[in-house]
């Protein structure tokens, strides 16, 4: 299992669309995918679930932590966590 | 005949039998027996797929229509359906709970909103309504298919007026122009994603038309004003008559205008007025030029946001918008005014209407007009402020363009907006770019602006009068609230006072005037303000042709011997009773009905 911080960066934080991209980017992959709060690590949410990442309410300026666990885990962080880091490839 | 107020979201008349859709009914909730389990299972099943259907047929007609970015909302929403907290956790609960697949998908849904409730924050939380979008057409498509209330739009035997409790953006996506002739509902604003829609498919439509389904039995004939913002019930023939008469004109007017709009519009006296354009959206500039605009008078910026965050938008994209306009407009000038929007909309709520709500019910802060909101908040916001007008300085090479500045109340704001200004031009211009001076102009909508236009004019280059807002704001009327929205009252004395007051200040000090309200689309007003010295007018489109019609017909003397008699008069009826006295004209003229003035909701 590999597990790896971002932080949320576009201004829209992880609202629908974002979210929904980031469902797609983990249906890629084979391994589990878990994403939670830093500051709330009691929540634990599905990475391929919308509305789970949608109630983990990950605003901008919020730290999150994905962590992955199959054979292409390794794939999966750095796929995921460049994802957050280009802002979810929001539109202007 | 009853007639039901609400706000103007997109133009045109249209009147047709009732078609009355209610997307905020209760479920039925029952308990079942363990051998319908199977049964509702495969009823949530059916409307998982049927939902799911529909949202990718809408996503691929809204792609075509409206754009990839609004597309992908939908593309959201059919992950949503297969989401494990959603559909699959209403199985789930039917099979455990044993309670029909209504209730358990209700049950599931109020599972996700007590979590988000507990999500501190506000613009997120805001965001709850996308799942409930989808909430709702899952319903929808549980129950049988002669009581689907969407299902029953495509059953439609004739063309009808839609009148619905609220309408969803992916309802009003999947609606028919040619079915659908124009659209009432009971919720919304100018930029709910619904009214845009509407507008994009030219349906006329009145959002906020409190209580109206309430008034709709089966095939009742309903009118549907979307420039006057009114929803007419049962309505008299001659209403019909006016309402077929003013839909013939503006045909008639878009056709010919091209013809009679060669030379600049003028009084019978000669004395010039100015026609210019208020647009949202780059692809109405073509539909002005065709109107005979002579240049933009209003280009309302925030449309550029469509329901984004105010950092979410880009110099780049805001600067081709900007430099296009002046490019197709050219030469005439073109007037941005820098965003207007209200905190919801800052963090990208399509000015929700939870918000009107709930300043209705004066909960919080205040989020309505005396809140935080256009040049306040575009001053608060300093870099995204300081984006857009580099935006704006980088355009000014391309053409003859304006800034606007929305709600300015003091000399303080005018100035800080101004460095604002400078500080954005001089970074442009360290980039390599000359720059041309742009005339910066602001909004009267706020009376201490509108008192102090003498001291503003100094550093003013040009006022605009906003009569929504003034109106609003002098007359102390919140339109959104129906118990006083009669109160406001365009001729209401003091607008006329306030409006002389300002040109009367800024005239001997070389400050132009334009006034672009709606409030000049109804032809007695227009008149009246003409008398009063008001000539550049900025309006709809669709409205110039009517209006440099009008123009035409009447002299600057009788409009300004009325104006003069009218500030004198002690009420709204008395004024109205005289214009309709001295131009017998309006009598007849296809927009003024009542004499009562047509006003669009936001300007």
């Amino acid at each position: 299992m590999l597990a790896r911080t971002v932080t949320i960066r576009n201004a829209l934080g992880m609202h629908a669309r974002a979210a929904a991209r980031f469902v797609h980017a983990a249906g890629a992959f084979q391994c589990r995918v878990t994403v939670t709060r830093e500051d709330r690590a009691d929540r634990i949410v599905d990475g391929k679930s919308i509305l789970g990442l949608l109630l983990l309410a990950a605003a901008r300026g919020v730290t999150i932590r994905i962590s992955a666990d199959g054979a292409d885990e390794e794939d999966a962080i750095g796929a995921l966590c460049r994802l957050v880091d280009a802002g979810f490839e929001d539109e202007p | 005949m009853i007639r039901v107020c609400g706000l103007p979201v997109s133009p045109g008349v249209a009147w047709g039998p009732a078609a009355l859709m209610l997307q905020r009914h209760p479920a039925m909730r029952y308990g079942i027996g363990a051998a319908l389990v199977g049964r509702e299972i495969g009823r949530l099943d059916q409307a998982r797929e049927a939902s799911a259907a529909q949202l990718r047929a809408i996503r691929a007609r809204v792609s075509q229509r409206a754009g990839a970015d609004l597309a992908s909302l939908f593309e959201a929403q059919v992950l949503m359906l297969d989401d494990e907290l959603l559909v699959p956790r209403a199985r789930h609960i039917v099979e455990t709970d044993r309670v029909n697949a209504d209730w358990a998908l209700d049950r599931a849904f109020d599972e996700f909103c007590a979590v988000f409730a507990e999500v501190g924050d506000e613009y997120l939380r805001e965001r709850r309504g996308d799942v409930a979008d989808v909430v709702g057409r899952l319903r929808r498509n549980l129950l049988p298919a002669t009581a689907g209330a969407v299902r029953g739009l495509a059953d439609l035997a004739a063309p009808a007026v839609l009148v619905a409790d609220e309408l969803s953006p992916s309802v009003a996506a999947q609606l028919d122009p040619a079915m659908i002739l124009g659209l009432a509902f009971e919720t919304g604003s100018r930029t709910h994603h619904s009214a845009i829609l509407a507008r994009s498919l030219g349906i006329p439509a009145v959002a906020g038309a409190s209580a109206v389904t309430r008034h709709i039995s089966p095939g009742i004939l309903v009118l549907v004003d979307g420039d006057a913002g009114e929803v007419v019930i049962d309505p008299a023939p001659e209403a019909i008559d006016q309402a077929r008469a003013r839909r013939a004109r503006r045909a008639a007017g878009a056709g010919a205008a091209a013809a009679r709009v060669a030379g600049p519009a003028a009084t019978a006296d000669g004395v010039a007025v100015r026609f210019l354009a208020n647009i949202e959206r780059l692809e109405e500039v073509d539909g002005a030029r065709a109107a005979g605009a002579e240049g933009i008078g209003l280009f309302r910026s925030e449309f550029l946001l469509g329901g984004r965050a105010l950092e979410a938008l880009d110099e780049e994209a805001q600067y081709r918008t900007y430099r296009d306009l002046a490019e197709r407009m050219a030469p005439h000038p073109v007037t941005i005014r820098t965003f207007d929007i209200d905190e919801s909309q800052a963090s990208g709520g399509a000015a929700g209407d939870q918000d009107e709500a709930g300043r209705a019910r004066g909960e919080g802060p205040s989020r309505g007009p005396l809140g935080l909101r256009a040049i306040r908040l575009s001053l608060r916001h300093r870099a995204a402020f300081e984006t857009q007008l580099r935006a704006l300085a980088r355009a000014g090479r391309h053409g003859a363009v304006r800034v606007l500045l929305p709600l300015v109340s003091s000399v303080d704001e005018l100035r800080e907006a101004k460095d604002a200004l400078r500080s954005a031009a001089g970074e442009v211009e360290a980039a390599g770019w000359k720059l041309a001076p742009m005339p910066v102009g602001i909004m009267i909508e706020v009376p201490s602006a509108a008192l102090t236009v003498d001291l503003l004019a100094a550093d003013a280059d040009f006022f605009s009068i906003g009569t929504n807002d003034l109106i609003q704001y002098c007359l102390a009327v919140d339109r959104s609230d129906g118990r006083v929205a009669a109160l406001f009252d365009p001729l209401h004395p003091a607008i006329l006072r306030v409006v002389r007051h300002v040109i009367r200040l800024a005239r001997p000090r070389g400050r132009p005037v334009a006034l672009c309200g709606e409030m000049a689309a109804d032809p007695g007003a227009l008149l009246l303000l003409l008398g009063l010295g008001v000539t550049e007018f900025s309006m709809s489109p669709a409205a110039i042709p009517e209006a440099r019609e009008l123009v035409r017909q009447v002299s600057m003397g009788d409009a300004r011997r009325a104006a003069v008699r009218a500030l004198n008069m002690p009420t709204s009826r008395d004024i109205a009773a005289l214009l309709a006295a001295r131009f017998p004209a309006l009598a007849t003229w296809p927009a003024g009905r009542d004499g009562r003035p047509h006003m669009e909701g936001q300007s």
